[in-house]
């Protein structure tokens, strides 16, 4: 086979199918008599080729740059993640920590298994529905970033976090808000008008991470610490050490 | 000491056995002290060797693919040798259950014994070479068949279809390429006009094969290096342990100790055979000389003969794993036709080309 270059020998043209034009792309043939060059030529080719190979790997051993092995718990610290890397699900919050989410379920209508349950609730002040539980499980999620795409609100985001091992399946589900209440667009539609802000805000009611409905509901475990749910009244840290 | 250095062409050769006999003469338990210090000299190299050259290959592959390599037992992973050997010792031995159990246990034998027969002629400096036949080429050629006679018995005692078949593509590659690796070698002969290693080393005080012979001895050396690399059944000629296709090959069924013989012979023929490329191309312990510059030799000179043989044959182990990281692997009709075809008349051109260039005195310095 004789060597065809692709970005000199593809032509495109245009065709009209009814009134729609539409790009073809004509695919390169071998040129006739490539298949038949000499031996000499196979020969200094296929030698040609192994020492840019070469050429190749000896530019990655004489710079160490090149290497993209991570000592990883080393420079756990300095260690930064790339830009599209989907470490676990966050709600976007503003410097107030209001959050963008208003519980339209949109999010939960676009996952695939289930693994984002929404529950609202009716403010009492302004008369509308709010987030009242974002509940996420980490354990069956697929990242497939079908949430991201649906909100409507850019209200959701990934996390850096990777370290997302524990040793207890009950932490693998868990509540996104930190707070019942109205949206940072509610909060800030009252401050224009002002309009009942003090009372808006007094609304929000505190949600922990794992108040909401947690795999064994929640139940104690001998050797295992409790979860910290809204009822308990101690700051014992859930996560083990 | 001094004045011989720059006197040129001041070099005794003193094998460990010329001492032996020589003690043997006067004292018997003196010859044996000799013969001890051979046998354990040897074993040490064998193993100390194996483990840096397993270090080394990790961590050259490693920077050749963008990686780091062992990194954790000890400064930049320079323990990682000595754990992995400890952990081959600790592991389990096992003899399949239809297995052949006395050709099972011989072959890794047989395997190591022709690895540390070659290793002992080798030249590495003009007091370190354990025995010196004056037949040294033909005894490597030899030896290494014994080698890969080894390889033919795991493969026919483990009762198993994959050893079988990586054992037997190991033989046929072995049979092709030991043709052409004698052909490069019969070119050196030639050239040195003798098959000692020691008096090949003596022959090239006025320059190298590889320069002195010019096209000759170039394309005798990259024959030569093309050919070993297939006999050694490395990348990319590894067809009898192709992982996709064989599962290991030869030593599938092998485990523990006896897997590490097999390991530290392939590792250990990989420096025999670059030791006897730069023994015959580059020079071996000789340093770099070119005949007439008396000033520039004597300078050559004070840099000890076996650390220019250390420099070559480190120059050549990492030409072999340079091209083991980077070129594919061949198919087993490419490998043949490649030495068949392509390498096997290029020997028999060059080794005529060498007998017309001897006759006529066409190489380089060619009086002295």
């Amino acid at each position: 086979m004789g060597y065809i270059d692709t970005k000199k020998s593809t032509k495109a043209k245009v065709t009209t199918v009814g009134n729609t034009p539409i790009n073809v792309v004509i695919a390169p043939r071998s040129p006739s008599g490539a298949d038949s060059e000499s031996l000499l030529t196979t020969i200094f080719k296929s030698v040609k080729s192994l020492f840019v190979g070469m050429k190749v790997t000896i530019g990655y051993l004489v710079r160490p740059s090149t290497v993209v092995t991570q000592q990883y718990p080393e420079n756990r610290e300095t260690l930064k993640m790339f830009d599209r890397f989907r470490g676990q699900l966050r709600l976007i919050k503003d410097e107030n920590n209001y959050m963008n989410c208003n519980g339209c379920n949109f999010c939960e209508i676009a996952c695939p298994n289930g693994s984002i349950v929404i529950t609202d609730q009716r403010n009492p002040v302004n008369e509308k529905l709010e987030l009242e539980r974002f509940l996420w499980r980490l354990d069956s999620c697929t990242f497939c970033n079908a949430c991201l795409q649906a909100c409507p609100h850019d209200a959701l985001e990934w996390s850096d976090g990777f370290e997302a091992a524990v040793y207890d399946r009950r932490l693998l589900v868990y509540t996104l808000n930190d707070y019942a209440g109205p949206p940072v667009k509610a909060i800030n539609r009252a401050k224009k008008k002002e309009d009942r802000v003090e009372e808006l805000l007094a609304t929000m009611e505190p949600r922990k991470q794992y108040g909401g409905p947690v795999p064994l509901a929640g139940r104690k475990m001998p050797g295992v610490p409790a979860l910290e749910t809204e009822n308990t009244k101690d700051n014992a840290s859930p996560k083990h050490k | 000491m001094l004045e011989n250095l720059l006197t040129h062409s001041a070099f005794e050769i003193l094998t460990l056995s010329d001492r032996a006999a020589q003690a043997l003469a006067e004292n018997p338990w003196e010859a044996a002290g000799y013969t001890l210090l051979a046998l354990g000299g040897t074993g040490a190299f064998l193993s100390l060797l194996g483990m840096a050259l397993i270090y080394v290959e990790r961590k050259v592959a490693a920077h050749f693919q963008c990686r780091l390599g062992p990194m954790r037992v000890g400064w930049h992973g320079m323990l990682q040798s000595i754990a992995d050997a400890l952990k081959l010792l600790q592991k389990e031995d096992i003899i399949p259950e239809k297995a052949d159990k006395l050709l099972f246990f011989l072959a890794p034998v047989f395997s190591i014994i022709a690895t540390v027969l070659a290793l002992i002629i080798i030249p590495m400096s003009p007091s370190l070479q354990v025995v010196d036949l004056n037949i040294g080429v033909i005894f490597i050629s030899a030896v290494g068949g014994f080698g890969v006679l080894g390889i033919l018995l795991a493969g026919w005692s483990s009762n198993n279809k994959w050893s079988l078949l990586g054992a037997m593509r190991a033989g046929a590659q072995f049979i092709s390429y030991e043709i052409s690796v004698t052909l490069s070698l019969l070119v050196i002969t030639l050239l040195a006009g003798s098959l000692q290693l020691s008096e090949i080393v003596q022959s090239q005080q006025d320059g190298w094969w590889i320069w002195r012979g010019h096209i000759v001895g170039v394309v005798a050396f990259f024959v030569f290096i093309i050919s070993s690399t297939a006999e050694l059944n490395r990348p990319p000629f590894d067809l009898p342990e192709a992982e996709s296709e064989l599962t290991g090959g030869f030593h599938t069924e092998y485990s523990g100790l006896r897997f590490s013989f097999f390991f530290l012979a392939e590792f250990i023929n990989m420096f025999i055979a670059s030791a006897l490329g730069a023994t015959l191309f580059f020079g071996g312990w000789m340093p770099f000389h070119i005949g007439g510059f008396e000033t520039f030799n004597s300078i050559m000179d004070l840099i000890p003969p076996g650390l220019w043989f250390a420099g070559k044959t480190a120059f050549i182990v990492f030409l072999m794993m340079w091209v083991r990281w980077t070129f594919p692997r061949l198919r087993v009709d490419q490998l043949m036709r490649l030495e068949w075809k392509f390498l096997l008349p290029v020997g028999f051109i060059n080794l005529f080309a060498a007998a017309t260039i001897v006759l006529t005195k066409l190489y380089f310095f060619p009086g002295q």
